[in-house]
């Protein structure tokens, strides 16, 4: 039954891809289009569940082997990359439990999403996404599962712009996407680090070998690792993107940052743990940044006002337990919370526009009487503990100033010596330029002495040589060889004739005779 | 008759037949001469279908004797290295006489003097002896004098001239070279290449020295090479635009050709010339391109640009491995198919508005897309970018160069991008800019011309995306001379 699990990713992107050709074709709109659509990733969706239910019972009866390769994807000498799945264990009980939710949510999203702006847009991303989560969990080797990784990271970055006309929602993606890249460069740095200690990127081989693997080794690698599940899974010091991204429309809210994407950083965890079982240091960061994102979490959480934002950090508080229970050890603990966190919170986040309608009438709960009267603690909690304004100073502005340094840099410097690429005043982008263009073209004719010409210090050595090669050109090649040539051609052939002409006048021609015969007289 | 002297025939049997045609029934001529070209085109991709391309040796071979007195043979055959040359020379002229449609003095004369030139330069391509390769080789002169001399520019006169000139003065030094060679033969053997090659090797090397520079001044001149340039800017300019097609596209390739015969007939002596030639050839793609980026006359840019294109063909002969020599038959097919596209959509240009002054032109996408898309993609294709077939004759020549000489390379590499300031500066004024009121009015590419042009981008596209059957026609020729060089060399 192991080939089953090639279908399970492939389903939702053939839909991801016919709603895509579709829209850019500009088919499907319209309320018929919206039925087209709804209908095909329903039933993408609902044939991976079927699939990967059928799988995880394959699985629970013994049926399968393990694993199913479809072959070779990329291969540079010893370095091959096969294109594997997982048949086995955690990864099938993930892939049944994550394709039920996102059959649940796209099959929400339908209605929801009803007679919207964006609905074919909406639902190629959620597709798509769906195919990238299934992959992530199911693969077999690193970089397929990187490659999950990194589609799933895009979909949410498209999603969160999906109101994209709105400059904060555009904002907001952008900054989850760049923070979730740092994470990216930790997971990027675990693959290349794997496979040059361990010599494999397969998650079985490299496991296997994890007891061979001396303790610094193993503790980088987990390290990286490590980053890349904290960015992902929005712990400590990343955990504001999360509040950022509940940008989005609900049902992907629900789906990314509810049920099933915040869950992959704990499940790179889960799928290493030779891994991290042979990198204490590895383990104790697990443990303090699970504790510190929890205690973190419910700290802020006592002071949001609105329903997403509770939730949201709810969701890393519950994380970050995650966290601390693998670094503590208790590894099975942590896969179900996972499985059971994903259940509830996929549960709660659909139903949080309705909340107030179902809450209405029930005293809030007030906090307990130990902290009531932190104030310091009330503040730092509504501030979110400044992490935004850290992160800004520390990083973002240096950034900033460094590129605009290095703007001044190009623009003075570099562009003067070098030359600018292009003469910009033919460079016209806009009708309104265009109009200027025409209105200064009738004044002065700036072309006729701007032709051939560079600009900085190379374009003047261009221009130059250029002009000294015209000139050795013209004089000589042309004028020289071509034209000289003739002109003498011309000078000598007169001159033959001139000396013909004389030879046959009559006194020219008795002389020679006189000559012929002197000659002859002489012998 | 076998297949090459059919083919070699079919223009022959069409000058007969316009001979015959009284010269005031225009369309009468002009659907003839179309028919007697195509016939040559469909002959030739015949022999593209019926070529065995695992044989690198000639194929077809015919052979019988002239002069049997001296020895003289009339011997045709076609090779991997002759067969791409063979068709692009039927190809460009079916195309040439597609963009002639605006000739309208002395039509009759004008299409017998193309079918004649067509007749030239596939004899120079399939001849299999050297006599009967310089008997076509002067051949195609005569034709090319009148087409230049009557129906040309304002200095037609001094052009036509000029190229005649130049191009007389190199063949005396490749006859020279060719007598020297036979001195060698034993007597009433005649000329064939194939002897010819062996008697060679029992020349002493500093006679050898001397045949080899006879040769490189024969055929640089119509390549041209870097100082023998100088009737090429003139001739180009000046002619007709049918004819800068075949001139470019076709006629510059016969000096690479008899030059790359030259190097695998004595290996030992283009050894010597190697340092020489690739200085050259590194010399004349810079010139070419620098002169290239002066010009404000479009088709004398086109011309330029062919200078420093061709300096590419003579690196690639000049590194003397096979990834070298097959970059050149690359190189030669790429910038026949490229500069005959140039010359065609520059020449139908002109003819719409009177000037070759890019400075008049100006936001030309707008009222002509059909042209902007088929110029744009030659002009890609001249600066060598990816998916345009000239990327692949750029690279082979880059690999090729960089096994010979490494670093040197660098020098090739400031060409291309001199290259691709020229090209994208052209598109950019051709294309973009201000709305002028004298370009508003410019008719797009009508449905001949817009069959002739696409043939040739899409060949320029398709090889470049696919090029494998442009390489597989070519390999296991260029396998047999890489052997032989080798051999000699060693």
């Amino acid at each position: 039954m192991d080939f089953l699990a090639v279908f399970i990713p492939l389903f939702p992107l053939l839909a991801a891809l016919f709603i895509g050709i579709g829209h850019l074709f500009d088919r499907m709109s319209g309320d018929a289009g919206e039925r087209i659509i709804s209908n095909i990733a329903v039933l993408a969706i609902s044939f991976s569940c079927f699939i990967a239910l059928i799988l995880l019972g394959a699985d629970l009866l013994g049926m399968n082997s393990g694993s199913f390769s479809i072959g070779q994807w990329l291969g540079s000498d010893t370095f091959k990359i096969e294109v594997t799945f997982i048949t086995t264990g955690y990864n099938t009980v993930l892939s049944a439990l994550f394709s039920v939710l996102l059959l649940i949510v796209i099959r929400f999203s339908v209605n929801y999403m009803h007679r919207e702006t964006g609905f074919r847009r909406f639902f190629f991303n959620l597709s798509l996404f769906a195919s990238a989560m299934l992959l992530l969990v199911s693969s077999g080797n690193i970089v397929t599962t990187f490659i999950g990784w990194e589609i799933a990271g895009l979909c949410s970055y498209l999603l969160i712009s999906y109101a994209y006309d709105r400059p904060i929602a555009t904002i907001n993606a952008t900054r989850v996407f760049v923070t979730n890249r740092i994470g990216d460069a930790g997971f990027i740095l675990g693959i290349g680090l794997s496979y040059f200690y361990a010599g494999t990127i397969n998650w079985d081989a490299l496991n296997a070998l994890a007891g061979e693997l001396t303790i610094p080794t193993a503790t980088v690698i987990a390290l990286c690792f490590a980053t890349a599940a904290f960015a992902k899974s929005a712990q400590l010091p990343f955990t504001p993107w999360l509040a950022r991204a509940m940008e989005g429309p609900t049902p992907s809210s629900a789906v990314f940052y509810g049920a099933v994407m915040i869950h992959a950083g704990m499940f790179l965890i889960i799928m290493l743990q030779p891994i991290f079982e042979r990198a204490p240091l590895a383990m104790d960061a697990l443990v303090i940044v699970g504790f510190a994102t929890a205690v973190y979490s419910f700290t802020v959480g006592l002071t949001q006002t609105d329903v997403k934002s509770s939730y949201c950090f709810a969701i890393s508080g519950q994380l970050g337990l995650m966290f601390l229970e693998c670094g503590l050890g208790y590894w099975e603990l942590a896969a179900y919370h996972l499985c059971a966190h994903a259940i509830i919170r996929c549960y709660q986040v659909l139903t949080a526009p309705s909340l107030m309608h179902n809450v209405v009438g029930n005293p809030i709960k007030t906090v307990s009487r130990d902290i009531i009267n932190l104030r310091w603690l009330y503040i730092a909690s509504i501030q979110r503990f400044w992490l935004d304004p850290i992160a800004d100073r520390t990083l973002v502005r240096p950034i900033q100033g460094l590129g605009q340094d290095l703007s001044h840099f190009d623009i003075y410097v570099i562009d003067r010596l070098m030359g600018t690429p292009a003469s910009p005043s033919r460079a016209i982008s806009s009708l309104a330029q265009l109009e200027q263009k025409i209105l200064s073209t009738s004044q002065s004719d700036f072309n006729i002495n701007q032709f051939g010409h560079g600009s900085g210090i190379a374009g003047k050595f261009f221009e130059w040589t250029a002009k000294i090669l015209g000139w050795f050109e013209e004089r000589l090649v042309l004028q020289g060889i071509g034209m000289d040539i003739i002109d003498i051609g011309n000078k000598l052939g007169h001159a033959a004739n001139t000396f013909e002409r004389l030879l046959l006048k009559p006194r020219y021609l008795v002389l020679f005779v006189f000559i012929v015969l002197l000659i002859a007289a002489t012998r | 008759m076998g297949i090459l002297s059919t083919l070699l025939s079919t223009p022959v049997f069409g000058i007969l037949v316009l001979a015959l045609t009284p010269h005031h029934k225009i369309n009468q001529i002009r659907s003839l001469a179309n028919l007697f070209t195509s016939i040559a085109l469909f002959l030739s991709c015949w022999l593209l279908v019926i070529y065995n391309q695992n044989d690198g040796a000639m194929q077809f071979n015919e052979q019988f004797i002239l002069n049997p007195k001296l020895g003289t043979t009339f011997a045709l055959g076609v090779d991997g290295l002759s067969l791409p040359m063979v068709f692009l020379a039927t190809l460009l002229t079916s195309v040439a006489l597609l963009a002639s449609f605006n000739i309208s003095t002395h039509v009759k004369s004008f299409h017998i003097s193309i079918l004649l030139l067509e007749f030239g330069m596939l004899g120079v391509f399939l001849a299999q002896d050297w006599s009967l390769f310089y008997i076509f080789w002067e051949l195609t002169l005569s034709p090319l004098f009148l087409l230049i001399a009557r129906w040309g520019g304002v200095r037609r006169h001094i052009a036509s001239l000029n190229f005649v000139l130049y191009t007389m003065g190199g063949s005396i030094f490749m006859l020279i070279s060719l007598f020297a060679i036979s001195q060698y033969m034993p007597e009433h053997s005649g000329t064939l290449m194939s002897s010819m090659s062996v008697a060679v090797q029992s020349m002493p090397s500093g006679e050898q020295f001397w045949v080899f520079l006879g040769f490189i001044i024969g055929f640089g001149v119509k390549m041209p090479i870097f100082p023998l340039h100088g009737w090429l800017p003139l001739a180009h300019v000046e002619a007709p635009s049918p004819i800068s097609i075949l001139l470019s596209g076709i006629l510059l390739k016969m000096g690479a050709y008899g030059l790359i015969r030259v190097v695998v007939m004595m290996p030992e002596t283009a050894q010597v010339f190697q340092g020489p030639l690739v200085f050259l050839a590194l010399l004349g793609m810079i010139y070419g391109g620098l002169l290239a980026w002066r010009q404000s006359d479009l088709k004398a840019m086109v011309a330029y640009s062919s200078v420093s294109h061709m300096g590419v063909i003579l690196l690639d002969i000049a590194t003397m491995n096979k990834t070298g020599i097959m970059g050149a038959i690359l190189q030669m097919t790429a910038h026949g198919l490229v500069a005959g596209a140039m010359f065609m959509l520059v020449g139908l240009l002109y003819e719409r508005t009177h000037t070759r002054n890019i400075l008049d032109y100006s936001s030309l996408v707008q009222v002509m897309p059909r042209f902007a898309l088929f110029m744009t993609i030659t002009l890609f294709a001249a600066m060598g970018l990816p998916g345009t077939v000239g990327f692949i004759a750029e690279l082979h020549a880059i690999v090729g160069g960089f096994q010979q000489w490494g670093n040197l390379m660098i020098l090739l590499g400031l060409s291309i991008l001199i290259g691709s300031a020229y090209a994208m500066r052209t598109i950019g004024m051709l294309f973009t800019g201000p709305v002028k009121s004298q370009m508003r009015e410019i008719e797009d590419l009508r449905i001949f011309e817009i069959l002739a042009s696409s043939v040739l981008v899409m060949g320029i596209v398709v090889f470049g995306l696919w090029p494998a059957p442009l390489i597989d026609l070519s390999l296991s020729t260029m396998n047999l001379m890489n052997d032989i060089i080798s051999q000699r060399l060693q």
